[in-house]
């Protein structure tokens, strides 16, 4: 169990830098993009596509990072004032309905990215990328988000984490 | 079950899930996949990843992630402190200078940072003791620096207004400008009400501790100007449509990584690393937040429940600014448990076709859910600003800090009333420089 979760974490964290280098690369390709556009006159072709994702993919893979550094925000009034056992049932539920949720979207999303890869499908841009490398970060990162979800939710039992986390702890952890 | 009934197990259902304080975007996503699986069976759950997908899809969302990068980078440096005495400097000898250039400094970082927490955390470390210092009470030292640090939600470039644009397919350009002229009116209520209750405790306002010579003056400008020189030329091309908002938005963030690098010397891989932590948990989590929220709205709108609140509120034939007022409490509760972000990405599907079929314009509708949206941000229970401030001075009870920012908020309530009054102060602005919105 242990090295379950501590294997878990490893992968989050390493997805995190992921998004780290991919919101880097983001911001360096807007900028050659208009570079390109209003000092060179030239057109660009794949840029605005790379740009919108490698965002996109940063969502996806970083978003066991941020479930594991508690920056999925909720509004943690209840569980806070109530306490004890009735925060930890609260909590617990809320994190089943959560992992299910995940896990749904992470089927969905390995269906919708299938389709793509079987039938060969292309953005509708000059670029025509496979859509299939656009769409592999949402089962993949969802599907390590589910995996997250299952490492806190046996953290919880354990009383080793709360699950709760509003803006405020987010602050707070910020600095 | 008709569409009104459906929506009102929705909001329930939302609101269960919601108060287990698990995260929003789960809530939403969670709330949506129960109901299209009542309404419309298995074979809905197909869909899911392609709309999620298609909700983050476009280019217009790239400016969130840019900008919060921009102000993670500005937040983490020493930026805040040189602001802040740079317009010291400058204001002391004005009466009132203290008051002015802490609310001044708050609306030109809010500018900076596009964020309302960041901006209290950074004016409030320095104005706050230093108002204290000079012998203002704590309530109007931490009140004022609450009620500050919201504007940065208003003064453009704001994230807000980003997410409002999206969600409602709006201009974020005009949205930006249009936030400018109450961003002022709004500081400005802020100044005279701080003066006022300044005069009301008898304290002077001419308290100049020393005096700053002119190169003492000059000497504080050259590490604030080039932050100035950001925001003005983001602004710049916005009102010139030479841009779009995303490509300012990754010029903003990539010159002020390089400048608080250069300025600063912060060329060391931890600040770094670490601004690029905050900047992806607080993207990561708005952008789950946008993706559910769009599966929200679809399942509000196959199952009719957004058209049949439209119809149904057109069928009441109540006075416009009867609408607009309910419309405004409702905000108002939901800006007190709810982060703006979540509250405008929720409620703009619906909201939205009501505000325009009453004739209302959506740009001054977005200043207006705006400002109720900072009234939320220093109201209990979640008041995100009275905590940071807590935070900054823990010696000053939260009853306090509370009691210095209610009247703030009348500042606020005004500031909307003003608004309705005179709509032009929102329009005139995008109207004079970007031509009549169509």
């Amino acid at each position: 169990m242990g090295m379950f979760i501590r294997a878990v974490d490893r992968i989050s964290e390493v997805l995190g830098i992921v998004a780290m280098v991919l919101l880097a690369s983001a911001v360096l390709v807007v900028c050659q993009m208009i570079l390109m556009r209003y000092v060179f006159n030239a057109s660009t072709i794949w840029q605005t596509e790379f740009v919108i994702y490698a965002l996109i993919a940063a969502t996806f893979l970083g978003s066991s990072y941020v479930l594991l550094h508690r920056g999925h925000v909720g509004v943690d009034l209840l569980p806070t004032m109530l306490g004890g056992k009735a925060k930890l049932a609260l909590e617990l539920t809320g994190g089943l309905i959560s992992l299910a949720f995940c896990a749904v979207l992470a089927y969905s999303g390995w269906i919708y990215f299938h389709e793509a890869w079987a039938n060969s499908w292309t953005t509708d841009t000059v670029w025509a990328l496979p859509l299939w490398i656009p769409l592999l970060p949402l089962p993949l990162g969802i599907g390590a988000l589910c995996l997250q979800y299952i490492a806190e939710l046996i953290k919880l039992i354990q009383g080793r984490a709360s699950l709760s986390a509003s803006e405020l702890t987010v602050i707070r952890e910020g600095e | 079950m008709g569409p009104l009934e459906i929506g009102s197990l929705v909001l329930l259902a939302l609101l269960v899930l919601l108060s287990t304080g698990m995260p929003i975007a789960f809530a939403l996503g969670a709330v949506s996949v129960g109901t299209l699986l009542l309404t419309d069976g298995s074979r809905s759950l197909l869909i899911l990843g392609e709309t999620f997908f298609g909700g983050l899809n476009s280019f217009g969302l790239v400016s969130i992630p840019m900008f919060i990068l921009m102000g993670a980078a500005v937040a983490s440096s020493p930026a805040g402190k040189d602001l802040y005495a740079a317009l010291d400097r400058w204001l002391n000898r004005v009466p009132g200078g203290l008051v002015l250039s802490n609310l001044g400094a708050c609306s030109i970082f809010a500018a900076l940072s596009g964020s309302s927490p960041a901006t209290c955390a950074a004016i409030g470390k320095m104005g706050i003791p230093e108002m204290r210092g000079r012998g203002y009470p704590a309530d109007i030292a931490t009140g004022s620096i609450a009620a500050g640090g919201t504007l940065g939600i208003l003064i453009p470039p704001s994230i807000t207004m980003i997410v409002y644009g999206i969600a409602t397919e709006t201009s974020i350009g005009r949205l930006f400008i249009a936030g400018i002229i109450p961003g002022l009116l709004l500081t400005t209520l802020f100044m005279i009400w701080t003066i006022i209750a300044c005069r009301m405790k008898g304290i002077g306002l001419s308290d100049v501790t020393r005096r700053y010579s002119l190169s003492e003056k000059l000497e504080a400008l050259p590490r604030v100007l080039p932050f100035l020189a950001i925001i003005a030329g983001i602004l710049f091309v916005l009102y010139g449509g030479v841009a779009t908002p995303s490509e300012a938005a990754g010029a903003g963030a990539l010159f002020c990584l390089l400048l608080v690098i250069v300025i600063y010397r912060m060329w060391k891989v931890r600040p770094i690393v670490g601004m690029f932590r905050d900047s992806i948990r607080e993207s990561i989590m708005i952008m789950m937040i946008i993706g559910a929220s769009e599966l929200f709205a679809y399942t509000l709108s196959s199952t009719f429940v957004t058209q049949s609140i439209a119809q149904w509120i057109s069928g009441l034939d109540v006075n416009k600014w009867v609408l607009m007022a309910i419309i405004n409490v409702f905000l108002l509760v939901a800006g007190f448990f709810l982060p703006p972000v979540a509250v405008i990405l929720m409620t703009a599907p619906i909201l939205l076709p009501i505000i325009t079929q009453a004739g209302f314009d959506p740009y001054w509708f977005a200043v207006i859910l705006t400002i109720n949206m900072e009234i939320g941000l220093i109201t209990p229970p979640v008041g995100l600003n009275l905590y940071v401030i807590n935070g900054i001075v823990p010696d000053v009870p939260l009853s306090t800090v509370l009691k210095g920012s209610l009247p703030y908020v009348l500042c606020m309530v005004l500031a909307i009333v003003i608004l309705s009054i005179f709509p032009e102060l929102v329009t005139w602005l995008p109207d004079t420089l970007m031509g009549k919105a169509i």
